[in-house]
């Protein structure tokens, strides 16, 4: 791994709580191993590590030094058919 | 007109920790500055991938557990 936060060096961004919580939302009788929680939580480090760089191109890309909701919107919605709604664009999507 | 009803947005990540690391990518890529919305949707899109793969293990742990009753 990686420059990971939740792998010791620096703060963490979620903890096991938070993700228990989580899966109990998914299905209140799932129970995790500890092994899989931590592979859950680096996936979401990963997971921010990859969109925020990418987004940093296309905030880039439009000739800007500040990232924007709408660069990650626009990624998330090209790299992982994601549509976050209430950011950045006025029209409401189903 | 149109009428637009929200609740508070809650955030599944946490925003402190979260902040320092958008920032120090960001400023790894040469971007200086960093909207305070754009943690929100970090935080949400984070949430929406790890449901994703909860609901999958979920999914192919009852798949196990079958194969063992028969």
């Amino acid at each position: 791994p990686t420059g990971s936060s939740n792998s010791g060096d620096g703060p963490k961004v979620l903890d096991k709580k938070r993700l228990q919580e989580l899966v109990k939302e998914v299905d209140p009788m799932e129970q995790l191993d500890d092994d899989v929680e931590e592979v859950l939580l680096q996936i979401a480090d990963d997971f921010i590590e990859s969109v925020v760089t990418a987004s940093c191109q296309i905030a880039k890309h439009r000739k800007s030094s500040t990232l924007e909701a709408r660069d990650v919107q626009l990624h998330l919605e090209r790299a992982h058919n994601m549509w976050i709604p209430g950011f950045g664009t006025d029209d409401l999507r189903p | 007109g149109t009428q637009i009803r929200s609740c508070k947005d809650e955030c599944f990540l946490f925003h402190g920790s979260l902040y320092s690391k958008i920032s120090a990518i960001a400023k790894k890529k040469g971007i200086d500055e960093v909207s305070t919305d754009v943690l929100n949707i970090v935080s949400h899109a984070t949430q929406e991938r790890l449901r994703y793969f909860v609901e999958r293990l979920s999914t192919i742990a009852e798949h196990r557990s079958e194969i063992y009753k028969i």
